[in-house]
């Protein structure tokens, strides 16, 4: 059944929730809009495209503790970082919500990561429908949609004077206020972005490891780590221990493969030299590696590497020239 | 578009590559937004039909003549970039006679987004004074006639006027944006170091936390590795996803260069930055 709230029963409510949670929402900065705990609703911006960060940062931070250790009286302790706080993760779009979903497959699993799995328990997602796309969006092509509830606890969609209200999962369900009315009006349809070939192109992904297209593509790359940062499934990181006066602390922050030093080993062996193997890397690992190992494709279709890449290099292009060198080769 | 100038550019690169003079042409394609332009690196006179060239070709090409050390390639430049090479030259990073630079006259670059551009000038070519590439061998366009406004620092004497307290939290809140992706020294033509001190573990000199402290010593080091051999083309602060104000930084430092030792990078291969150099009488006595 869907509920409908006012807008101002929305405000009453996230309003509510602060008073027990940490609310993290989309925020208007200087320069860019990002998901960072809120302390009053008026910082909250409805009204963006998409943020400059994705979500992500709020399960995986850029950087983190994982542990500290104290030595005291010749006794070593090992001290857990802690998430204390439930959470509600306000305003997020369907493609961020999936990204969520694909980063539990590889942080989830057995063993899992402790840090991340507690984020993600004590974390419920409140989901927002777009109701616009941007030409550089292509969700419904990676499996999910401007309207799409299935990774969220709660769905709201935007319609006049307030939203129509989703209660996705029991999580969802009790978080909700008490009182809000049935909604029998129409949802509206959801806006249409556009389409990438991306099935034919899984399947042929093995047969074009040595292609020289990569080294074409490799040329223009300036191997920023721009792409993986703004990505809401890329979830590589670098650890190190920080020592100082008897006090250690392991630590770790994003890192990717474009990154010069990411693939090299004890002993100075590099497997990835070159421009075009690193990122050959980044294109595998979405769109052969990942969906091998976890029966998904590694992008959401949210156009955020799209849209800041310095020297264009979009998925969406690269997937449609895989089609056609394929389809080049097949032919000769 | 400037038909006839992206006409000479295509006519130049197609006979470099047939005459076999050069491997390859780097310049510009339209980028995949049908609005703003890409890098784009040509190797036969057929993909020479793809060059472009107007107001969104921002990038500097010349970094990429340090992924192409010994071989010979030819490059679109404008005339800020020129400043790039007389910087490489002087450094020994390429050799002058494997590059064939494909000058511009420039009539200055645009603010552009993805799938945007604007109307508004790029704040380093409202101030620029050359009217053509300090360096090239081919000038496609001719020189153009420009209305440069005079260079006076506006932008960095307005900071230098604040308090110490007032500049630092500034700049903390600046590099607390930071995510260190390090696309500012990727796209910068004066970073080339074969290992970034910010990646050198041994010795440590910056750790890796993403956080306001540690952006702090990387941007700062960052930006004095190039005092003195910054050239302005401020792609830095064009590429940066998350908008810090790199220009500043840059420019501050070279205002105060020009002031020390009136010197300005890049403006003669000839002339090393101050920093490679020593003048004896530049010597300090002892106990002065």
């Amino acid at each position: 059944m869907n509920l409908f709230a006012s807008k101002n029963d929305l405000i009453r409510w996230l309003d509510s929730l602060l008073q027990e949670r940490i609310v993290i929402a989309p925020v208007r900065g200087q320069a860019q809009i990002v998901f960072q705990p809120i302390s009053k609703v008026e910082e909250i911006a409805f009204d963006f495209d998409n943020t400059t960060l994705s979500p992500k940062g709020w399960f995986l931070p850029p950087t983190e503790t994982l542990f500290s250790v104290q030595r005291d009286d010749g006794q070593v302790e090992l001290v857990p970082t802690l998430v204390e706080q439930d959470a509600v993760l306000f305003g997020l779009h369907p493609c961020d919500a999936k990204g969520i979903a694909l980063m539990d497959k590889p942080l989830l699993q057995e063993p899992g990561d402790a840090l991340y799995r507690e984020r993600r328990t004590r974390t419920a997602l409140v989901g927002l429908a777009c109701r616009q796309v941007q030409p550089e969006c292509f969700c419904t092509s990676m499996g999910s949609a401007p309207d799409d509830p299935s990774n969220v606890d709660i769905l709201l969609t935007e319609v006049e004077d307030g939203y129509v209200v989703q209660a996705v999962t029991e999580k969802g369900k009790a978080l909700l206020p008490q009182g809000l009315v049935e909604y029998k009006g129409k949802v509206p349809s959801p806006p249409k972005p556009q389409a990438v070939p991306i099935k034919e192109v899984i399947s042929v992904m093995r047969e074009l490891f040595n292609d020289p297209y990569w080294e074409q593509l490799g040329d223009r790359c300036l191997h920023c780590n721009i792409c993986a940062y703004v990505c809401p499934t890329c979830y590589c990181f670098d650890m190190r221990d920080y020592t100082d006066k008897g006090k250690v602390e392991r630590v770790r922050s994003w890192e990717s493969c474009q990154s010069r030093g990411f693939s090299l080993t004890a002993g100075g062996y590099d497997p990835r030299t070159t421009k075009g193997e690193r990122l050959r890397q980044r294109f595998y690992h979405k769109l052969l590696y990942f969906p091998e190992q976890f029966q998904d494709v590694a992008c959401v279709g949210c156009g955020r590497c799209v849209r800041a890449c310095p020297v264009n290099i979009d998925i969406r292009e690269v997937i449609s020239d895989l089609q056609q060198v394929m389809e080049a080769k097949s032919g000769s | 578009m400037d038909t006839e100038l992206i006409q000479q550019i295509r006519d130049k690169a197609r006979s470099l590559l047939e005459e076999g003079t050069v491997e390859g042409v780097i310049g510009y394609e339209r980028a995949s937004d049908g609005v703003t332009a890409r890098p784009f690196f040509a190797y036969k006179p057929s993909a020479t039909e793809r060059l472009i060239f107007d107001e969104t070709c921002a990038h500097n090409l010349v970094k990429y003549l340090l992924d192409r050390r010994g071989k010979k390639m030819a490059v679109v430049v404008k005339p800020c970039d020129s400043r790039a090479i007389n910087l490489l030259l002087n450094e020994g990073q390429i050799e002058r006679d494997k590059v064939f630079i494909i000058g511009v006259g420039c009539p200055g670059m645009v603010e552009t987004s993805w799938n945007h551009k604007s109307e508004t000038l790029q704040a380093k070519c409202r101030s620029c004074q050359l009217s053509k590439p300090l360096v090239y061998d081919f000038l496609a366009g001719g020189e153009l006639e420009r209305q440069a406004e005079e260079e006076t620092y506006s932008d960095v004497v307005e900071a230098e006027a604040e308090s110490l307290a007032t500049r630092r939290e500034f700049w903390l809140e600046q590099f607390g944006r930071c995510i260190r992706c390090y696309a500012c020294r990727q796209v910068c033509p004066g970073c080339y170091c074969p290992v970034c001190f910010a990646e050198r573990l041994e010795p440590l000199w910056v750790g890796i936390r993403i956080a306001p402290e540690e952006n702090e010593l990387w941007q700062t080091i960052r930006s004095f590795h190039l005092a003195g051999r910054c050239i302005g083309c401020n792609e830095c602060e064009r590429v940066c996803p998350v908008g810090i104000p790199l220009s500043l930084l840059n420019r501050k430092l070279e205002k105060d260069v020009k002031e020390l030792f009136a010197f300005q990078a890049g403006l003669d291969a000839d002339e090393p930055p101050p920093f490679a150099t020593f003048k004896k009488e530049e010597k300090l006595e002892l106990g002065e």
